[in-house]
């Protein structure tokens, strides 16, 4: 909060205004705040967007945007949240993206109907430094804007009474705007703002009512010259708007037209004309005790200082529909051939972050079956390569579909995010850490030595655990079929070559079916109807940690068979760069089935969200 | 194992679409082992079958993306069509309800894989001719209409399974070929492997070496 004092300051009115509201409240309800909502909105959003913003951020702090507005707004609720509900869902999206991009223009535009003001008038470069102050307090414009009465009085032109007042009332509005468009320090300030901005709103609705027959008998008054004058600085406003952004102009235009603007000159002066000594007060009673005794006259300043007021808000909003559709342009731009952005988003979120296993697997094999080309040739006996058998038994194939399938389920949860706010938002997230929380491997287990038996029983117990209908019978049989292979290989017939094969044929193999029936269980949970999530990710974590140790006994199986064919042979240093590779594809497979257990992981949240 | 299998110059990647029991499963086992596959189990998610062809001298591999046809796997499936250099659409000619859901898969077909990936439709069991449910004509309208290339096949006789796995392969490697198809694009569904006997073998048997030492 950048200023205890401000705050105070607009809880007090705010008191008020809610307390006006509430009395008015029957009278008339014909004046819609669409403006209002509009400039809410910016204020929101604009700040919100540094160009560099995390959607999720973003997300975040829309989301504490609202568990704000119901207490700070509470007869308004229903308004106020609605606006604040439709950004989200219907602008969010695209307004997020696009303003990074835009914010200079926006700042060119707003600057520029500040600028102006400050050349037609003596007054009018204070009032300008308010709004462009990012630190000044709100009871300093405030008090601008009162000094800005006084001065009318003996002022008798028309124009610079049009923007004080403009400036005076819309310049809680305006400069919230700019103070965060360029300060972008957060929601502290669009707290304050988010008072301001809609709650006057009613009251001044009210008084706007209580005004409009007065309307006629001014527009006798005829003072044709402030009328041009007048609509002469709404087009030099207008066209300096038009400057920035050429769309501007006509937003502008025909949401204001020419005549709107005149009379509201003319009527102001009447106003300043009839009422010279009470405006002061009057003023003065908008900023601090208005909530008693309001007189007709404190209405009519307020009510025309709401038209004024209406306008400059027409103004902005004008220029910020015209972003809004630059904003809607670009993304379509961006969206094109790609709805949703799906295939952006995964590029960006997804594809930076993780290497693709399968990829790196494959370059691998085709690297090494380059290499056995070339050895072929020299007529050298060739060298088993464990990518390659991986991919002859599918395990490739598999993993890398269970990537696309764990990348589809990050980009639905990522819109599951993006769609979702509030206390559903909170839920999610902490449903999603402890999700991560149990799929938490255990750190390297101890080399146990499981027996076939106990292999069998912790793989049925995960999967029954697991409840799909995958199966591990047949890397059991695999299994049994290599350790009575490993119990009666002949030694003394078996080279080191060929039982090195055999081991890297092997782990290749179990890895492959690993990586397949962990392929299937993701398939398998996506289409389950009821999950257990703990149950899921304890059952996958106990396969991961069985299939790993697995492989260690495979390894380590194998390297003992080896090392009994070093003993006494002559080759003992090739036998053991050999155990090495043995030990290496191991590491290497047990890694792939970690890799494909995480992939599993969006799997699981999928089933828990 | 001899070095037969790893002597391939591209890998295509195929998707075998459409209904379930339409016998996607069967042709692909008719494609890879030649056989027909009598009581086929339900496919859950995706299946893989590969096969080395020759198209134009060129040694080619499929990789073959046998998806369930299940409605529950839907949205399984869906995500497998990214990257797909052929689509192979399948129904059943004596079940017209699988015919007349070939809108839906076409769509997702389209929308899920790229512009140059070749669809292929399979009216599949033409050996049962007398059950008859959609006629030729029919179908091959559609697949005009549609600009897809079309075949009546058996999976139990084998008969044009083999063609349509073959042409579909041929369409792709001409789209290589006029430069239609982008080897380069992570999508394109076909990985070209330029390997040439006898160059950088030096360099290559180093690498490999390092890579397998160092941990």
């Amino acid at each position: 909060m950048e200023s205890s004092d401000s705050d105070n300051f607009e809880s007090a009115d705010e008191d008020f205004e809610f307390e006006k509201f509430e009395k008015g409240s029957n009278t008339t309800k014909h004046h819609h705040p669409v403006p209002k909502s509009d400039t809410a909105k910016a204020a929101i959003l604009i700040p919100k967007a540094p160009p560099s913003t995390d959607v999720n951020q973003n997300k975040k702090e829309t989301s504490e945007s609202e568990t704000l507005t119901p207490e700070i707004v509470n007869s308004d609720k229903s308004k106020s949240e609605g606006s604040l509900i439709k950004d989200d869902e219907g602008n969010k999206q695209y307004q997020t993206k696009a303003v990074p991009q835009l914010e200079v223009a926006a700042k060119d535009t707003v600057k520029h109907d500040v600028e102006i003001e400050a050349c037609d008038n003596s007054r009018g470069s204070n009032v300008t430094g308010d709004a462009q102050d990012p630190d000044d307090d709100s009871e300093n414009l405030w008090n601008e804007g009162e000094g800005w009465g006084v001065d009318d009085e003996s002022d008798n032109t028309a124009i610079p009474n049009v923007q004080g007042k403009e400036k005076m009332e819309a310049s809680p509005k305006t400069a919230p705007i700019e103070e965060d468009a360029w300060s972008n320090e957060g929601w502290e300030i669009w707290e304050s703002d988010s008072k301001e901005i809609m709650i006057p709103n009613p009251a001044k609705t009210d008084n706007q009512s209580n005004l409009d027959p007065k309307w006629k008998g001014w527009s006798n008054w005829g003072v044709s010259s402030i009328l041009s004058t007048a609509t002469q600085s709404v087009s030099t406003l207008t066209s300096s708007v038009s400057q920035g952004l050429s769309t501007v102009a006509s937003t502008i235009e025909s949401s204001i037209g020419a005549p709107e603007p005149a009379e509201l000159a003319l009527s102001n002066r009447a106003e300043k004309k009839s009422l010279p000594a009470e405006i002061t007060s009057s003023d003065h009673n908008n900023k601090n005790s208005m909530g008693f005794g309001l007189s007709n006259i404190g209405s009519l300043v307020s009510g025309v200082s709401k038209l004024v007021e209406s306008t400059s808000t027409k103004v902005i909003s004008g220029g910020l529909d015209t972003l809004e559709t630059i904003g809607k342009k670009t993304m379509e731009v961006i969206q094109e051939g790609d709805p949703g952005l799906k295939k952006k988003r995964a590029f960006l979120n997804l594809e930076g972050e993780k290497p693709v296993l399968s990829q790196v697997l494959r370059e691998a094999k085709e690297k090494a079956e380059q290499e056995n080309k070339a050895r072929q040739e020299k007529h050298f006996a060739k060298k088993v390569n464990y990518e390659s058998i991986f991919d002859d038994h599918q395990g490739l194939v598999h993993l890398e579909a269970l990537e696309m399938l764990s990348k589809q389920c990050d980009m639905k949860l990522q819109l599951l995010f993006e769609s979702s706010s509030g206390d559903a938002l909170m839920e999610i997230q902490e449903t999603l850490a402890q999700v991560k929380e149990l799929c938490e491997l255990p750190n390297e287990e101890d080399e146990e030595q499981l027996s076939l038996e106990e292999l069998k029983e912790r793989l049925a117990s995960a999967v029954k655990e697991l409840d799909v209908n995958i199966t591990y019978d047949r890397l059991i049989s695999m299994w049994e079929e290599t350790e009575c292979w490993l119990n009666n290989v002949n030694l003394s017939i078996c080279d080191e070559n060929e039982l090195h094969q055999q081991a890297v044929e092997t782990l290749a193999q179990l890895t492959a079916i690993a990586v397949e029936q962990f392929h299937k269980a993701g398939e398998l949970l996506l289409i389950k109807d009821h999950h257990s999530t703990a149950d899921e990710a304890d059952s996958l974590v106990q396969l991961t940690t069985t299939l790993t140790s697995l492989i260690g006994i495979a390894a380590s199986k194998f390297s003992d068979k080896m090392n009994c064919k070093a003993v006494g042979d002559s080759n003992k240093e090739s036998v053991n760069s050999l155990i090495t590779n043995i030990f290496y594809e191991a590491a290497n497979s047990s890694s792939y089935i970690q890799d494909a257990f995480q992939l599993l992981v969006p799997v699981i949240e999928m089933g828990a969200v | 194992m001899s070095a037969g299998p790893y002597n391939y110059s591209y890998i295509f990647k195929y998707i075998i679409i459409g209904d379930m029991g339409v016998g996607k499963s069967c042709l692909l086992h008719q494609f890879t082992e030649k056989k027909f596959m009598a009581d086929c189990p339900h496919t859950i998610g995706v299946e893989f079958g590969t096969r080395i062809i020759e198209v134009s001298g060129q040694k080619i591999k499929l990789q073959i993306w046998d998806t369930a046809g299940q409605e529950r796997f839907r949205a399984v499936t869906r995500s497998y069509y990214r990257g797909a250099a052929g689509a192979l659409m399948v129904y059943d000619i004596t079940r017209r309800s699988t015919y007349n859901h070939l809108s839906s898969w076409l769509t997702d077909t389209r929308n899920l894989t790229n512009p140059s990936t070749v669809i292929f439709l399979i009216g599949n069991k033409c050996d049962l001719d007398a059950q008859r449910d959609v006629t030729y004509e029919e179908a091959s309208k559609f697949a005009e209409e549609n600009g897809l290339m079309f075949v009546e096949a058996s999976a139990k006789t084998g008969d044009n399974v083999e063609e349509a796995f073959l042409e579909t392969a041929k369409k792709i490697y001409q789209s290589i070929q006029d430069g239609r198809l982008d080897l380069n694009a992570a999508e394109s569904g076909v990985q070209h492997k330029p390997s040439q006997p006898g160059r950088n073998n030096l360099s290559n048997d180093q690498q490999g070496n390092k890579d397998n030492c160092a941990c």
